[in-house]
């Protein structure tokens, strides 16, 4: 990240011709249409964001405004790399691509799929009691993993539990409570989702700052969205004690122990998971060695420990990285380094420029709704990413409630569509899969009231509760 | 494999099938024989000693249909529809010459088992010899058969309403080898999937899912109190050949299976080579 800083201060934005910067201006603006149009045009995103990234090297290379030259290290040497590669923000890089190796080692124990089973037996079959427990799931999976993951967790579950208890009419119902719970959940922590990981790190929020301040607006959604929910889709809990008797004897047959293929894994993959969470937790401190190397380091370091179980055979887990969310990063931040240099960037700042000179209150407010509208339509990681370097060249202090605006907006935005946030489109996929079909407008009309309700809390929350708040 | 198959597959193989035992009451016995009247009470004194394990105190109440001059299907059926028995008691090559065609088990029997929601007990002829030492005593050595054993309560619920107490339950399942093999050739040529990984764990996950059901049958009998012991047979192999040898090796003296099936007028499955071909085993056909 030292190499990041220093790079990139070295790299200060010269005067650019007006054209150049409304030429790179288009042809953002082609990305986000491309990316919003992602399914019609039946591209993934790290090719649409890789062409841009490739249009855009190529512009500045001939219209002369990418830095060439050298970099300098922390140690005054100095060292030859590709113009491009300071833009790439490893540290986030390196954050996705530990922790979903880790995650994806980790789930090979057991851990999650006993967690989940264990929590359907506690419930005894009664659907709304069901309905908290795979709801409180969603928005803690959301935030220890991350939501998409936690979304193909629960939502299998649902898809077979419900099934086995003869319920298989409410699943519309818990797969869309459980996708809006992801990007509740998904607000938790700063590893949750990677617009926190963008923002925060750009704003210099830690782990433990991120958590006291987001957790009390999570508790509050969640409660809200499953009451809500349970009203809405009709989930009642069970009438009598026959019904009862039945769906505990059904619950019953649940194995948790079936996934789990060795004691000694399922514990050690349990106690790696509670000691990933205090080293990504304690890495935000520069106080010590491991603070210095970053999260992204921690999040390697407990990828590389739990791949050692499976020393002879890692290549299937090589294999199983999402390269397309990989590359997709790693192509936006560069394709967002040369919009910086064509002094886009500088152009977007200047039109909510305005709207940060509102004042904290209504300025903080309309930067909430408006990123969450804007995210709702295409991909909150580029939004996240070109805002919160908006608000760092426009020298917003770290500790000021617009950070936090953009934060909410961009995780709550997925709520509004189902192609807002990764995990929303994996809840619709299941639903598509068990036959539960689903319009856009469908998705938007059963999904509006919960959004519109979460996004007017965020706001009174970011606006009047937040600066109470410790951190 | 996507992430999101993946997780689905581990929590549908967590959801096990737990047997419940399903209520079963036989408060009237049809016997529908071509006996002259001289032999009907030996062969119903036969029929009785056979199915002691009914002869509970306010046992069930038999009743005969039939007798030595000739009778339509139609009538039976309407003897069986005026009766409403819980069960029908007969035997195979009823009204045709014992052993002449030994390609079914006669017109009448066949009609019976399929056209009537009521389980039919088809003996051996009894004017037919051959018949094992063990044949036709008491059901000791009870087996429930079937190509989808997991999550069958109601067969096994009959199979162990059968068994004597203290008696021996014997759950089988073949899985049909053949079709195995033919799926395994498929896969053979499909170069995304392993074809030695599928056969292995789709072999394993086979073969699981009867034995855990039967591994719960045994625990929830256990619950209940009950002496019946219960024994797995279950294993990939060829339908008729290995359940004709379960039969014969473990000496077994009732065969439980389904011959109805909803979507045809014929009989189920495997059910009819199996009753056509075990002459000399008593069958109970659901």
């Amino acid at each position: 990240m030292e190499l990041i800083m220093i790079a990139a201060a070295g790299h200060a934005v010269a005067e650019v011709a007006p054209w150049i910067t409304y030429l790179f201006t288009g042809l953002l603006g082609a990305m986000v249409l491309c990316l919003a149009l992602e399914e019609k045009i039946h591209a993934k995103k790290s090719v649409i964001v890789g062409v841009t990234a490739v249009v855009a090297l190529l512009l500045g290379a001939f219209t002369g405004i990418l830095p060439f030259g050298a970099v300098h290290l922390p140690n005054g040497h100095e060292m030859k790399l590709p113009v491009f590669i300071p833009g790439i923000e490893w540290g986030v890089i390196t954050i996705i691509l530990g922790s979903s190796l880790f995650v994806d080692v980790t789930s090979k124990s057991g851990l999650f799929t006993f967690i989940a089973i264990k929590l359907t037996k506690m419930s005894k079959g009664d659907p709304r009691r069901l309905l908290w427990f795979y709801g409180v799931m969603t928005v803690v999976f959301s935030a220890v993993l991350n939501n998409v993951t936690a979304m193909i967790i629960v939502g299998s579950l649902s898809a077979v539990s419900l099934g086995k208890l003869g319920q298989r009419d409410k699943l519309l119902g818990f797969l869309l409570v459980e996708g809006l719970l992801t990007n509740i959940g998904g607000l938790l922590t700063l590893i949750s989702s990677v617009p926190n990981i963008i923002v925060g790190t750009t704003a210099g929020i830690g782990f433990v700052t991120f958590f006291l301040k987001a957790a009390p607006y999570v508790v509050v959604a969640t409660a809200v969205t499953i009451v809500m929910g349970a009203k809405v889709f009709g989930i009642e809990s069970l009438k009598t004690d026959e019904e009862r008797a039945v769906a505990l004897g059904q619950v019953a047959s649940f194995d948790e122990r079936d996934g789990i293929e060795s004691m000694g894994f399922f514990w050690f993959g349990g106690a790696m998971l509670v000691l990933f969470i205090c080293f990504i937790a304690t890495a935000s401190f520069d106080g010590w060695p491991i603070g210095k190397l970053g999260m992204g380091f921690v999040a390697m370091m407990f990828a590389v420990i739990m791949l050692c179980k499976f020393k002879s055979s890692v290549g299937k887990f090589y294999s199983g990285i999402d390269w397309d969310l990989l590359f997709f990063f790693v192509y936006l931040f560069v394709a967002i380094y040369a919009m910086e240099q064509a002094g886009v960037l500088e152009l977007i700042g200047k039109g909510i420029a305005p709207i940060i000179g509102m004042g904290a209150k209504l300025g903080g407010g309309l930067l909430l709704v408006s990123s969450a509208v804007a995210s709702s339509v295409t991909d909150n990681i580029p939004l996240a990413a070109v805002l919160s370097n908006i608000l760092d060249s426009m020298g917003i202090a770290n500790d000021s409630d617009m950070w936090w605006s953009v934060i909410f907006g961009a995780n709550l935005g997925g709520n509004l569509t189902p192609i807002g946030s990764a995990s929303t489109l994996v809840a619709v996929t299941i639903m598509h899969k068990h036959d539960l079909r689903i319009s856009f407008m469908g998705f938007v009309k059963k999904a509006l009231p919960f959004a519109l309700l979460h996004i007017a809390l965020a706001t009174v929350y970011v606006l009047f509760v937040l600066k109470h708040l410790p951190g | 494999m996507s992430t999101l198959d993946r997780f689905e597959s581990v929590f549908n193989a967590a959801s096990r099938e737990v047997f419940a035992r399903q209520p079963v009451e036989i408060g009237r016995v049809l016997v529908v024989h071509d006996l002259p009247e001289s032999r009907q009470d030996d062969f119903l004194y036969l029929a009785k000693g056979f199915l002691s394990v009914l002869e509970a105190p306010g046992g069930p109440e038999w009743k005969l249909f039939g007798g030595d001059t000739p009778f339509g299907i139609r009538e039976v059926l309407d003897a069986v529809e005026q009766a409403k028995p819980d069960l029908v008691v007969t035997y195979r090559d009823l009204h045709g010459a014992a052993g002449e065609w030994p390609q079914s088990l006669g017109r009448h029997v066949d009609v019976l088992t399929q056209a009537t929601v009521t389980p039919v007990l088809v003996l051996p002829c009894p004017v037919r010899g051959n018949m094992p030492g063990h044949a036709l005593q008491n059901t000791d050595r009870v087996m429930a058969v079937t190509d989808h054993l997991a999550g069958d309560h109601r067969l096994v619920s009959h199979a162990v309403h059968f068994t004597r107490d203290g008696g021996t339950l014997f759950l089988a399942h073949v899985e049909d080898d053949t079709v195995f093999e033919r799926y395994i050739a498929a896969i053979g040529k499909i170069p995304d999937l392993d074809t030695e990984i599928a056969r292995e764990e789709i072999r394993v996950r086979l073969l699981e899912d009867p034995m855990e059901y039967i591994e719960s049958c045994r625990a929830g009998l256990a619950r209940e109190g009950s002496q019946i012991k219960v024994e797995s047979r279950v294993k990939l192999g060829h339908f008729l050949s290995d359940y004709r040898e379960l039969v014969e090796e473990n000496e077994i003296d009732l065969l439980v299976m389904y011959t109805k099936d909803e979507e045809q007028l014929a009989m189920h499955g495997i059910a009819y080579p199996l009753a056509v071909e075990l002459r000399s085993t008593p069958l109970l056909m659901l």
